[in-house]
């Protein structure tokens, strides 16, 4: 891999990642339903753990959940976990799949001799679901408004962005691995889902840490997804954040750090492995 | 008739001995929507602090949520992992090319049609038997041996009904080839529409939708014998009803898969992927 | 590497083999088949010069699409070394690559859901092109290409000649130095054939003085397009030469070709004899140095079959194929 790039080549590998986020948008406007369909499915996704969570209380206000995280409001912790959650999807299934889509519409090979490292797709496609998730984040936000009154301190909004921000950085790691792993499992899709089950059972979203098992809490503590959820939380409805904001935003460098270098790793050991075995064009 | 049985006994085979080539989904079906209630039972305690809730009983006629929800997830796995593979199965014979050849055989659709979804039945059961021993064993849930033949006779009914909605899923799947996206949109909207994750009786606007779904009644009745200890004389309401809606799936699932075919083989579009 | 400049594309010793594992019963527990090593491309040496139009002729499995995939850094070689205009294709993979154009077989190598134009805008932002330098360009592969009317249609509107002139375009985006065609002509019509295969030789080869290594089994494209060719069979180089020297090698002046329903015994005339049959017909063709010698010989063996027509003819790069491998090449040249 090249760690030292000229000029030059950033600005190629930036046009190349631009083009990749145009072509997805391009590709993904002409499936007109498909495009509805995933703005409101992640909306429907959410439905159920806020019925359930009426359904548990009897209404949305809970002493229990109050105790624990300082806000008694069940339905609106609900909702701003699993919204910003969301993002979890822009790594295993927008950035996992970058590569799968390819090969699935035969365009793999021709793309993979263009003059541009491998991992520079993912990344065009990672700027692409970012963007794709920020506008179905806006429309949650707009549609549970209305529908909930799910109001959020609007000056909390900065150091929100930060946290997404820091978290999306993981979340590139995550979703270089994926990629790479995707390309030599038959059943990539099966990689994404264990990979989004396994994370949002130890990530807080809809409970606090302190409701998980010891070796779980341990578990959660090494996900950027825990402290991004709380941090979020923290700024837009006051829950109470169990690690300090700076040693959060500390963690989650460190988390990205680690998760990006082995992203890049495993993605080249991938990649140096399908074209050792030229399984490339293989489905 | 002698032709069709061996039909169907082939269209399973080939369907099995592929399925035996995916392990790792095999496992995934067997394992992992067990563990998707997980952060319901986690979310419960953080709102209720421990597992039981007298409002929740009000709703849904037990106080124990985590039941509740194990049994909705086994329940729902048999319908969405048939759905799934029908419709998996019939977008990879498109993409190998096979998709053609049977099309144009001369032999009886329904009877295809009755393999692949026998063999979906088949390897569905395998799933929810493994789930099963997971939640007994995993998470405490008691099963008596006197509820398993009632409990099968209503997932018997919910297999009926399942095959009208896979027989319409294989028809749709023809024209529009990608049926993962169409599954997923119907297995949110069950996930909302019918009692699988929470008491739909929450809402109303939810709980009249829920009632043309023919997977609230399974599962009203399933439940009634599982954990309520309802006896069956009591459930009858539910079983008909679901008998009811079976024979209107069925016939609304033949007729547009009869429709599409004729209309893909009209457009020719059978051969595009 | 002390290469020359005047190599455009050199490659030293190249192997590449692909494991294939052995099965497992239900795929799990012992392997109930022993893993296989398959050669693919086993010990190749190729020196291509810079303006030259290389051809490498094959049956399906000889190796050769496996090669150009080497050639391409698509795959990574066992061993040996490949440079793309002194470029190593392992140490520098991404300039190896600004020197390449590259068209595979197959005709999903595009979006089907973008147009033409989309398609090669994308690639032009691969190959480092900025927007103007991609718009100039593609309005003239358009041009040339005769595809100005549809070039905002969507890929799946196209016949498959058209995918191909978008696909050769494609490899044209970035105006490289060294060209790889595999197959370019595979499942056209003669008309389109006849453009792409005029298209290759003139403008590219003979204007331009692009490098162009072209796969085919098409042995008149061979014979027409190529300065020099190589015949790979079972993953080796067997003869590289100019398409005249290599018919020079057959010994025999004259080849015979007998065309006859039925099976015919040639066994007794003493001539090396290749038969080929389908549908019940069978092709004989007899090499011999003088024809007119051995005639009334290959009457009399075809009693038990009934003659439909016998041709005089020069021998072709077929024969020489059969010479050289002792089998035919699969894939006919019919309507070609």
């Amino acid at each position: 891999m090249d760690l030292l790039l000229s000029t030059d080549r950033i600005v190629r590998y930036l046009r190349a990642m631009n083009a990749e986020n145009m072509k997805e948008w391009k590709i993904e406007l002409t499936y007109r339903v498909d495009f509805v369909r995933g703005m409101l499915e992640p909306l429907i996704f959410v439905f159920p753990y806020v019925l359930f969570a009426m359904a548990l209380v009897g209404g949305r206000t809970s002493s229990v959940l109050e105790g624990l995280t300082g806000v008694s409001d069940g339905v609106t912790y609900t909702i701003i976990g699993y919204i910003f959650m969301g993002f979890l999807n822009t790594a295993v299934w927008g950035m996992g799949f970058a590569l799968r889509k390819e090969q699935w519409y035969g365009t793999l090979e021709s793309i993979f001799v263009a003059p541009v490292p491998r991992w520079v797709y993912v990344l065009g496609m990672a700027l692409h679901s970012t963007v794709h998730q920020g506008i179905i984040l806006f429309f949650q936000i707009a549609v549970v408004y209305v529908l909930f009154g799910v109001i959020l301190h609007v000056q909390g909004v900065l150091p929100v962005l930060v946290f997404i921000g820091l978290m999306l950085f993981s979340l590139v790691g995550l979703g270089l691995m994926v990629s790479g792993l995707a390309l030599i499992f038959k059943e990539g899709w099966i990689v994404s889902e264990v990979l989004y089950s396994l994370i949002t059972i130890v990530t807080p979203i809809a409970y606090p840490l302190a409701v998980l098992p010891p070796l779980l809490q341990k578990i959660s503590l090494t996900m950027p997804t825990t402290y991004a959820i709380t941090g979020i939380r923290h700024f837009l409805i006051d829950e109470t954040m169990g690690v300090g904001l700076w040693d959060s935003y500390s963690r989650l460098i460190l988390i990205g750090v680690c998760w990006i270098v082995s992203g890049l790793l495993m993605f080249q050991v991938v990649d140096k492995k399908v074209r050792r075995e030229g399984t490339l064009a293989e489905y | 008739m002698g032709n069709d049985l061996f039909l169907i006994k082939e269209e399973i085979k080939k369907n099995i001995k592929i399925l035996l080539c995916y392990p790792v989904e095999i496992m995934f079906w067997a394992i992992f929507p067990v563990l998707w209630v997980i952060p319901f039972i986690f979310q419960g305690q953080a709102l209720v602090g421990g597992v039981t809730s007298a409002q929740f009983k009000e709703l849904a006629g037990t106080e124990q949520f985590v039941p509740f929800i194990l049994t909705g997830a086994i329940i729902s796995t048999y319908l969405f992992s048939s759905l799934y593979g029908m419709g998996g199965n019939i977008r990879m014979e498109s993409y190998w090319g096979t998709l053609e050849y049977i099309l144009g055989s001369p032999a009886r659709k329904i009877s295809i049609l009755m393999g692949k979804a026998l063999s979906e039945s088949i390897s569905s059961t395998f799933f929810v038997t493994t789930q099963v021993i997971i939640c007994v064993f995993g998470f405490g849930l008691t099963l008596t041996m006197g509820k398993i033949l009632p409990i099968l006779l209503v997932m018997l009914l919910l297999v009926v009904g399942l095959y009208g909605m896979a027989i319409a899923l294989a028809g749709v799947t023809l024209q529009i080839k990608e049926s993962r996206s169409l599954v997923h949109t119907i297995e949110y909207l069950f996930y909302l529409f019918s009692p699988i994750r929470y008491p739909v009786g929450i809402n109303p606007v939810i709980a009249t939708v829920s009632l043309v779904i023919p997977l609230t009644y399974a599962l009203l009745a399933i439940r009634g014998i599982w954990l309520l200890n309802q006896p069956m004389s009591s459930l009858w309401k539910y079983v008909g009803l679901l008998a009811l809606l079976d024979v209107i799936f069925v016939t609304v699932g033949y007729l547009i898969f009869h429709h599409m075919e004729k209309k893909v083989r009209r457009s020719g579009s059978v051969a595009q992927y | 590497m002390g290469l020359k400049s005047e190599r455009a594309i050199l490659a030293q010793d190249i192997v590449k083999t692909f494991k294939k594992k052995g099965r497992r019963k239900y795929g799990i527990g012992p392997k109930i088949t022993r893993d296989e090593y398959i050669h693919a491309v086993n010990g190749v040496d190729l020196a291509v010069h810079e303006g030259e139009l290389f051809g490498l002729l094959g049956p399906n499995g000889a190796g050769k699409t496996t090669l150009v995939k080497c050639l391409s850094t698509l795959l990574l070689p066992n061993s040996g070394n490949v440079s793309i205009n002194g470029h190593d294709i392992v140490e520098d993979p991404i300039a190896a690559r600004e020197c390449l154009g590259i068209t595979t077989g197959g005709e999903r190598t595009l979006y089907w859901k973008l147009s033409g134009r989309d398609n090669l805008k994308y690639f032009a932002a691969l190959y480092g092109l900025s927007s103007e330098e991609a718009d100039k360009r593609i309005d003239y592969l358009m041009k040339i290409m005769g595809l100005e009317e549809r070039q905002h249609e969507r890929i799946e509107k196209y016949s498959t000649g058209m995918r191909q002139k978008v696909s050769i375009s494609r490899a044209l985006i970035h105006d490289p130095p060294v060209l790889l065609l595999d197959e370019p002509t595979l499942g056209l019509d003669p008309s389109f054939s006849r453009f792409i295969r005029s298209f290759i030789k003139k403008d590219l080869n003979q204007k331009q003085g692009k490098t162009i290594v072209l796969t085919t089994h098409y042995m008149d494209e061979a014979d027409q397009l190529c300065d020099r060719i190589a015949i790979m069979n079972e993953g080796k180089i067997v003869a590289v030469d100019t398409p005249e020297a290599l018919k020079r090698k057959i010994p025999q002046d004259e080849v015979l070709e007998v065309k006859c329903l039925g099976h015919a015994d040639f066994s007794g005339i003493g001539q090396r004899v290749y038969a080929d049959s389908a549908e019940g017909v069978t092709i004989y063709r007899i090499h011999a140095e003088n024809v007119e010698d051995i005639m009334s010989e290959v009457i009399q063996a075809s009693h038990s079959a009934r003659i439909l027509s016998m041709n005089v003819s020069k021998p072709t790069l077929e024969d020489v194929f059969i010479h050289l491998t002792g089998a035919r090449l699969t894939g006919e040249d019919d309507g070609q």
